[in-house]
Parts: structure tokens; C-alpha cells; sequence
């Protein structure tokens, strides 16, 4: 049993407190999902089960928890190490050695527990994560999946009672994320192990949970019950949510397979058509909302060509034949497995890597004659970590910093209109350092867009951001293509995707495998397919707002379809 | 544990110390070369099989083209000895005079132990696994030992990031052109690597690290904390003897093992309290005991060569001592043979990789 009463806690030097008069209650065997935005204190609460709020940050502490008997504050984290396992966002950052079954030892070395103990439990986690062909490997060669397994299995090794994961699948590809969630139904459904997860995609998780803890923002109360009950409360949902609400349809959908019957008779009733074989007429089978069609041909309407682009580094082939061209105002979604060569791409369009062989042009530039000044006076890149780029002691230094490396002169009004625009002209005296996630990440695509460039870069934008932050992403950068700025994006958003892309190219091992307009690629695709689409499996049906607007279209308003 | 791919990681330590002697204690340029050949066997023998390795040879590499770099200079900007190979005019700025034989030796002889010490420790690092080096470490610097091993896994990720940052600052503009323009680079390699340190710190935090030591009586406590005393106190008179009473070589080596040694019982005895078991049981194979052999082999030839009257080991080029070092063939032998693990890694398994 896990009970907290009253819990306050506040960081050092913070001035509110992370969590105020926080209760909560959960029943062992549970599966619990800890959703709300960022800075509602969800990593605080998780770090609360195991002491390491308040032991490790240090802080006030009020109130009184206890877990599975021992109360976390008296016990310290090593007094909890063996009741409750903790598993962090980025399993890099949480590996001791560097092979697999070493990894698996090092807690149970803590321990002082007998080697054959620890040879049993060892083999034990092997089969419980399905991970046993790992065991020999080195942990920097294993996939993203992998890792995280392991390390799920790095703290199951000394059989605690509680499994504690924050944000566990964000840095996973699709398919990984659900290799590493199936493990964990398995472990909560099978061994009746306590599961407590917090996730800002929703979509992938909800339907593995028995009940959802929803922490607001500071000051309101939070909410634990029934996904369903929470899903209907939420102010921002997944898109299958988000239609089943606008829909009224009841009961609330929260798995595809429980969406498919409405959608069904949805598509039965009003969705209907004719016109499948004759062309998308309807609904919302055109350009993305505010964006004019690009020009398909021409070299001079051309900003990106690729051909035949072969990279390789460290014996690794990064890129193998790959022949891609992007028309000036279209935004492409790069999307593939983690390793699939999209990052490695990207980095060969801005000239930070030049082509073994083949050739990169990026606006008629050839990237391995032009210099670097040429190409991102044009081109902008925002690399996956924003951490690399921020440096300076505020905001407007920052932007400034930019503008210098360009070249270009000081110009704080416009700086300030950019800062507006993404929402951060009241920390424009920040240190971005000190900012949040989402913040960070938009700090750092303001470092980039202060400088104007025709083509911006993105590396995984929206990694670690809450709905909310998303759904800001979204509409900046649809505002961005709307007024003519080329988008390329490297993403395992599928959601993301399928709000703003024009087009999607899916990479595997290097290689472009399919490349097309993103309702085909997306209906197509079993992996890379968005909610709205598996619903309706009808290349029309992307986002909900296609849905809305092609029931708009014939007359239909939102009413119960159910 | 067999070692199918290296030797015993305390049969590495014993190489590491063993080749370090030489690195760390002459500028002799006959048994820096030998150190250096020996290292380079064994180096080219381990093969470039992890991430771990290819940035130690960035080191590598980097400490050569500061050692090409040093020899000009010092070449051009030291003007005694009484070999002058030539005469720069001399009314131009510093380099102008006698160009001499001796500089360009000391030159050379400088960063000769530089790059060595770097091969000896790429080596060391590409040869053994930090997992197995931090379960073979006592209990009594257990927790020393994890720290090391993280620090030394840090290397990687350290390039690694300094790449990313360096790509990013690029992308807007950023040119490295004086000290001031190091900020934006350094700058985030600092706070990522603290961030990174953080979150390690906390999972191992979180899976029990450091968590079994039971306490300790008022008695042992004393007699820890004199030892401790009696050893720093030792170990600070050994290291000033060095310097102060070069003739006195046994009493200072007498210092330093005494000082040593009161350290070692003083932790050892504090680390008889941390429980903790090993999961890997390693088992002793004919080439870790002969790498074991030769590497104290090698270090008791160095001592008796510095214990040696006359030091074998002393050289420096300027006058009045002789440009041309002296060289005993028996001490070469014996640092010639810490090649020995180059020599013994089998063909089929120089190049495993996982």
C-alpha cells in the first residue's frame, strides 16, 4: 500500500512548493499513470516514493508517506532501493557498467546479497524482460529499447514491490515504447508487481492503466480514478479522446480497438462517400489549414535536393543511397526508427556533415563546396538537445549571440516580437538554463529563427513536451510554413506528424523506404500511423479536425454518433 | 571470469604502474622510446573496439601533434647548449641566435613522455572494461573506485557532447577565433556534463550504492584517523625528501612505503565495514599471470635503477651534462617487455567486439 497525506515539499530556493497538501492512495498491484503538465510536480511525486525527494535535492518536507510499510523519508533512498525500483527518463544517463549483466548485478552488489542469489535473479530479469540474448552485450551497442528494458531490469533485480517509471518511453521510438510497455503489463499482470508511471503521451499508455493520477497545475486538486473518468476531465487529450469528447461518444473511447465501433458506424452514417476512387473530395483531403500548395517542379522552386547521398562514420553506414527533394514551403516529417539515419540527415543539410558520396544542394548551394557562413544565412537548425546550444546569462543575450554569428545588426524590437510570439517575452531576462523543458526547447528554436532563415531544421522537437507545449509547437509552426518557410522535421511524433506535415519520408538503415504526401504514407503505414487514422484507416482522416470539418462539410454538427 | 578478449584487470594495474614508472620518472629518450614501442605494441593488439577507444586515440593523436609542436619551439626559443646546428639573425624577435642540438633534444625528449603517458593510459582504458575494473577494486576504495570508473566512462560522453555543442554553436554562427569564444562551447559541456553527473548520481542513489556499512567502535575510529595522520605525515616527508636529500634515497623510499602503508591499512580497515559481494568470480589464466610477472619485473628494474649509484635514469641534455644519454640494454629489456600483452592477446580475439 502506498499512502501519502499532506505532503508539502518545496525545492531549495524555490519560493512555491513543488507539491502542496498532496494526498494519494494506491493499492498494491495497481497500475497507475501520472499525467498532468510540466512543473505539476509528477517527478517530484515519483521521487517521493523512494526518498529521493527529500534526500537528494534536499528542500522542506511536510506530511507523512509510507510505502509498502517503511516510510520513505526515515528509510533514505538506499533503505528503499529494495521495495521500490526507480526507472528515469534517459536510461543512458542511468547505467552504472557497461555490460548488460554487470548492470544487472551492481544493485544486488549493494546488497551484499550471496552470488547465487544474485546468478538466480539475474537469470530470472533476463526472462522476465525478455531481454536473456542481451546479456553478454556492451549497454552503448543496445537500441533504445533495449536499453530501457535493461534498465527496468536493473532495479527488478532486487524484487522490489514497487515499480516507479518516469517518463520511461519519451525518447523511444514507437515500436520501442511499446516493446518496453508490454514488459510492464506483463510484470503488473503476471507477478502482480505495483506499477507507477508518469507519461505526457498519453496515447500510448492509457490503456495499460487501472486507474490515472491527474496532477494539475499548482493549486488545484489532483485526481486519481478510472482512466476513463480522469480521460473525460483532461483538459488535453489524445486525438482519440479529443473526437470521442467532440463526439460524445459513450462510453469515451480510450483504445482504438473501443473507438473503431464508433467510428465505424460514424463513417456508416455520416462519413459515407463516393468518392474514395474519385479523388479526396471533402473533408479535409487538401493542404494543411493555412498553407498554400508549394510548387511541385522546377529547380527554381527547389530548397533541398539529395542525391544519392551515401555517409558512413566509425565503419557505420549513417546513410546509404539516399535521394530525397523538398520544394521551397513544404514541410516534410522525417520519420523512422531511432538509428534510421534522420538526425544524420539532417546534420548533411546544414553542411555540418559532408557526403562520402553523392550530393547535397541546399538552395541550388552545393553543401560540400559552400561554406558554412553561405548555407545558414539561409538554413536553421535546431539540434535535438537544446541544452547545446543555451549558454548565455539571459534570453535577448542568447538571440543576441545569433544575430552576431550572422552578422546581422542588434534589433531588440524584433527580438522582442519573436520572443512574443513563442510565448517567452516574460522571461526574456531568464536564464535559459533555469527555464523548463518545453521552455528550453523554444528558447532554442527562437536562437535559431532570430536569424530568418528560409529553411529551419528540427531534430525531435518535441521530445519531453506536455500537450499543452505540443500543441503550442504545432501551431507556431504551422504559422511558420504558412508564411513560406521550408520545414524539415525529424520526429517520433506521429501525432505531430499528422498535424503539420505535407509530406512524410519514412527511413530505415539509412535508406528513404517510402516517401509521400503524409495521408498516404500514414494510412498506409500500420507504425507511423496517427490515432485518427487507424480509427478510419481512410487516408481523408489524419487529425480530428479532419473528421470535424468533413462532418462541417456535409452538414453534420458534433453531435452523438454513438 | 575468463577474460576471453583481455588479461586480469589487476594484472592490467600491474602493467599500468609498471609502464608508468618510466613515462612519469626520466626523459631519457632510449627507455621513453622502448615504453612508447611497448604500449604501441600492446595499443594496435587491443584493436579500436568501443567508443572508449576511439577517444583515447583522439588523444593520442592530439598528444603527438603537441609533442611535433613542442620540439620547433622549444628548438627556436631555447638558445643554450654548445651543439649549435645553426644561426638565426639575431636582432629577430626570440628566435633569433644560436640554434642548438640540445634544445632540439630537449624537445624531444619533453613531449616524448607526454605521448607515452597518454599511449600507457589509452592502453590501460581500451584494455580494461571500467565495469570489471570497479568490481575488482578493494572494498576499502569501493566507493573511490565507482567514482573513477564513472569519471573515466565520462570521456566518451564528454567528446560526444562537445561534438553536439560544437555542431550547434556552428549552425548559428559561432567561430572559434580567441579565448573569449571558448564560452558558448564551454559553457554547455559543463552544465551537460553536471546534469549527466546528477542523474547518475541519483540512480545510483536510488539502487543502494554505498548503502551497507556498518558502524564502527570509538577504538577503531582512533586508530583509523592516527594511521591516517602517521601515513599523510610519512608520505609529505618522503615527497619532500625527494626533493631536499637526494641522497638519501632508502629513507625516503622507507618514508613513502611506511606512509603508504599506514594509509592502506588505515582504508582497508575502514572498507572491512562496507558489505558488499561481487556478482563476477575471475579466474587466474597463464597470460594474466605472465602480464602479472613481467609488469613487476619491470617495476623492480626501475627500482633498482633509480636506487642505482650514478642514476641510470637521470638524463638532461644542457651542459654541463652530456647531450647523448647513457643506456643500460637490461633495464631496456625489461621495459621492452612490458610489450608482452600485445604479444599475447590471440590473433582471433585482438579484435572482439560487442
Amino acid at each position: 500500500m502506498i499512502q501519502l497525506s499532506h505532503v508539502t515539499y518545496t525545492y531549495p530556493d524555490q519560493p512555491a512548493p513543488a507539491l502542496a497538501d498532496f494526498s494519494v492512495s494506491i493499492e498494491p498491484g495497481e497500475f497507475v499513470l501520472v499525467v498532468g503538465p510540466s512543473g505539476a510536480g509528477k517527478s517530484t511525486f515519483l521521487r517521493s516514493l523512494n526518498g529521493l525527494v527529500p534526500h537528494f535535492y534536499g528542500g522542506r518536507w511536510a506530511g507523512r508517506a509510507e510505502v509498502f510499510g517503511r516510510d520513505p523519508v526515515v528509510a533514505a533512498p538506499r533503505g528503499m532501493a529494495d521495495l521500490v525500483g526507480l526507472v528515469f527518463q534517459d536510461p543512458e544517463a542511468q547505467f552504472v557498467v557497461d555490460t548488460v549483466e554487470d548492470e544487472l548485478a551492481f544493485a544486488m552488489e549493494n546488497f551484499a546479497l550471496p552470488q547465487a542469489t544474485m546468478r538466480k535473479r539475474v537469470e530470472e530479469v533476463l526472462d522476465q524482460m525478455n531481454i536473456a540474448h542481451l546479456r553478454n552485450r556492451r549497454i552503448s551497442t543496445l537500441s533504445g529499447g533495449e536499453k530501457q528494458r535493461v534498465a527496468i531490469a536493473s532495479v527488478l533485480a532486487l524484487q522490489p514491490e514497487l515499480l516507479v517509471l518516469d517518463e520511461p518511453t519519451s525518447q523511444l521510438d514507437p515500436q520501442a515504447a511499446e516493446e518496453v510497455l508490454i514488459a510492464l503489463r506483463h510484470l503488473n499482470e503476471d507477478l502482480g508487481l505495483t506499477v507507477v508511471l508518469s507519461e505526457h503521451r498519453l496515447e500510448r499508455v492509457l490503456q495499460y492503466a487501472d486507474r490515472v493520477l491527474y496532477l494539475p497545475a499548482l493549486g488545484a486538486p489532483s485526481v486519481l480514478d478510472a482512466p476513463r473518468i480522469v480521460a473525460a476531465q483532461l483538459p488535453l487529450v489524445p486525438p482519440l479522446i479529443e473526437l470521442g469528447r467532440r463526439l460524445d461518444w459513450r462510453p469515451l473511447p480510450l483504445t482504438i480497438k473501443e473507438g473503431r465501433i464508433h467510428a465505424r458506424r460514424l463513417a456508416d452514417r455520416a462519413l459515407k462517400s463516393d468518392d474514395r476512387a474519385t479523388g479526396l473530395q471533402g473533408g479535409a483531403s487538401g493542404p494543411r489549414p493555412g498553407s498554400s500548395a508549394p510548387p511541385l517542379f522546377g529547380s527554381v522552386a527547389r530548397a533541398v535536393a539529395v542525391s544519392d547521398l551515401h555517409y558512413a562514420y566509425d565503419g557505420h553506414r549513417a546513410l546509404r543511397g539516399v535521394n530525397l527533394a523538398v520544394q521551397r514551403g513544404e514541410f516534410v516529417a522525417l520519420m523512422g526508427r531511432n538509428g534510421s539515419g534522420k538526425s544524420t540527415l539532417l546534420k548533411q543539410l546544414v553542411g555540418l556533415l559532408k557526403p562520402d558520396q553523392g550530393r547535397v544542394t541546399v538552395f541550388e548551394m552545393d553543401t560540400r563546396q559552400a561554406r558554412m557562413e553561405e548555407i545558414i544565412r539561409r538554413v536553421g537548425y535546431v539540434p535535438q538537445h537544446p541544452g547545446a546550444l543555451l549558454f548565455s546569462d539571459t534570453l535577448a543575450l542568447e538571440l543576441a549571440f545569433t544575430r552576431r554569428g550572422h552578422g546581422l545588426p542588434p534589433d531588440p524590437a524584433a527580438d522582442q516580437a519573436l520572443l512574443a510570439r513563442l510565448g517567452l517575452a516574460a522571461l526574456v531576462e531568464r536564464d535559459p538554463r533555469d527555464l523548463s523543458g518545453g521552455e528550453q526547447q523554444r528558447a532554442a528554436l527562437a536562437s535559431i529563427l532570430v536569424a530568418n532563415p528560409d529553411l529551419i531544421l528540427l531534430d525531435e522537437p518535441t521530445r519531453g513536451l506536455d500537450y499543452a507545449q505540443k500543441r503550442g509547437l504545432t501551431d507556431l509552426l504551422r504559422g511558420l510554413r504558412a508564411e513560406g518557410c521550408t520545414i524539415i522535421m525529424a520526429t517520433h511524433d506521429v501525432e505531430l506528424a499528422a498535424a503539420c506535415a505535407d509530406r512524410v519520408v519514412l527511413m530505415a538503415e539509412g535508406e528513404v523506404v517510402v516517401d509521400g504526401p503524409a495521408r498516404e504514407v500514414m494510412s498506409d503505414s500500420q507504425v507511423f500511423a496517427s490515432q485518427i487514422n487507424k480509427l478510419f484507416r481512410d487516408p481523408r482522416y489524419l487529425v480530428v479536425d479532419d473528421v470535424i470539418q468533413a462532418l462541417a462539410t456535409r452538414g453534420e454538427g458534433p453531435t452523438n454518433y454513438t | 571470469m575468463p577474460s576471453n578478449d583481455t588479461f586480469h584487470p589487476v594484472a592490467w594495474s600491474a602493467w599500468l604502474a609498471a609502464a608508468l614508472l618510466p613515462a612519469l620518472s626520466t626523459r631519457n629518450p632510449f627507455y621513453l622510446c622502448l615504453t612508447l614501442l611497448a604500449a604501441a605494441v600492446s595499443y594496435l593488439a587491443l584493436g579500436r573496439r568501443s567508443a572508449l577507444a576511439k577517444s583515447w586515440g583522439a588523444f593520442v593523436r592530439f598528444g603527438a601533434f603537441l609533442w611535433l609542436l613542442t620540439i620547433p619551439f622549444i628548438a627556436l626559443t631555447a638558445h643554450h647548449g654548445e651543439i649549435v646546428l645553426f644561426r638565426l639573425p639575431a636582432s629577430w624577435p626570440v628566435i633569433g641566435g644560436p640554434i642548438t642540438g640540445e634544445a632540439l633534444i630537449y624537445g624531444l625528449t619533453g613531449g616524448l613522455s607526454l605521448l607515452a603517458l597518454l599511449l600507457v593510459f589509452a592502453v590501460f582504458n581500451v584494455a580494461v572494461d571500467q565495469g570489471r575494473l570497479l568490481r575488482m577494486t578493494p572494498g576499502f576504495i569501493y566507493q573511490a573506485g565507482v567514482v573513477t570508473a564513472i569519471a573515466v566512462a565520462f570521456v566518451p560522453q564528454m567528446v560526444a557532447s562537445w561534438q553536439a555543442i560544437r555542431e550547434a554553436q556552428q549552425v548559428r554562427g559561432h567561430r572559434l577565433r580567441g579565448v573569449r569564444d571558448l564560452l558558448p562551447l564551454i559553457m554547455p559541456l559543463l552544465v551537460t556534463a553536471l546534469e549527466r553527473a546528477m542523474q547518475l548520481a541519483e540512480s545510483m542513489e536510488a539502487r543502494g550504492f554505498g548503502g551497507q556499512v556498518l558502524a564502527a567502535s570509538a577504538r577503531q575510529r582512533i586508530a583509523e584517523q592516527l594511521a591516517i595522520l602517521v601515513g599523510l605525515g610519512a608520505l609529505g616527508a618522503g615527497f619532500a625528501g625527494l626533493g631536499f636529500w637526494p641522497g638519501h634515497r632508502v629513507l625516503v623510499g622507507l618514508l613513502l612505503a611506511v606512509g603508504g602503508g599506514a594509509l592502506i591499512w588505515a582504508f582497508w580497515d575502514q572498507g572491512r565495514r562496507v558489505r558488499r559481494t561481487r556478482y563476477r568470480r575471475w579466474r587466474w589464466e597463464r597470460g594474466d599471470r605472465v602480464v602479472l610477472v613481467v609488469s613487476a619485473l619491470a617495476a623492480l628494474g626501475w627500482l633498482v635503477a633509480w636506487l642505482a649509484r650514478g642514476d641510470w635514469l637521470f638524463f638532461y641534455p644542457y651542459p654541463p651534462y652530456s647531450p647523448w644519454p647513457t643506456f643500460q640494454p637490461a633495464l631496456g629489456l625489461l621495459i621492452l617487455a612490458l610489450a608482452a600483452p600485445g604479444l599475447l592477446l590471440r590473433p582471433d580475439l585482438q579484435h572482439m567486439t560487442t
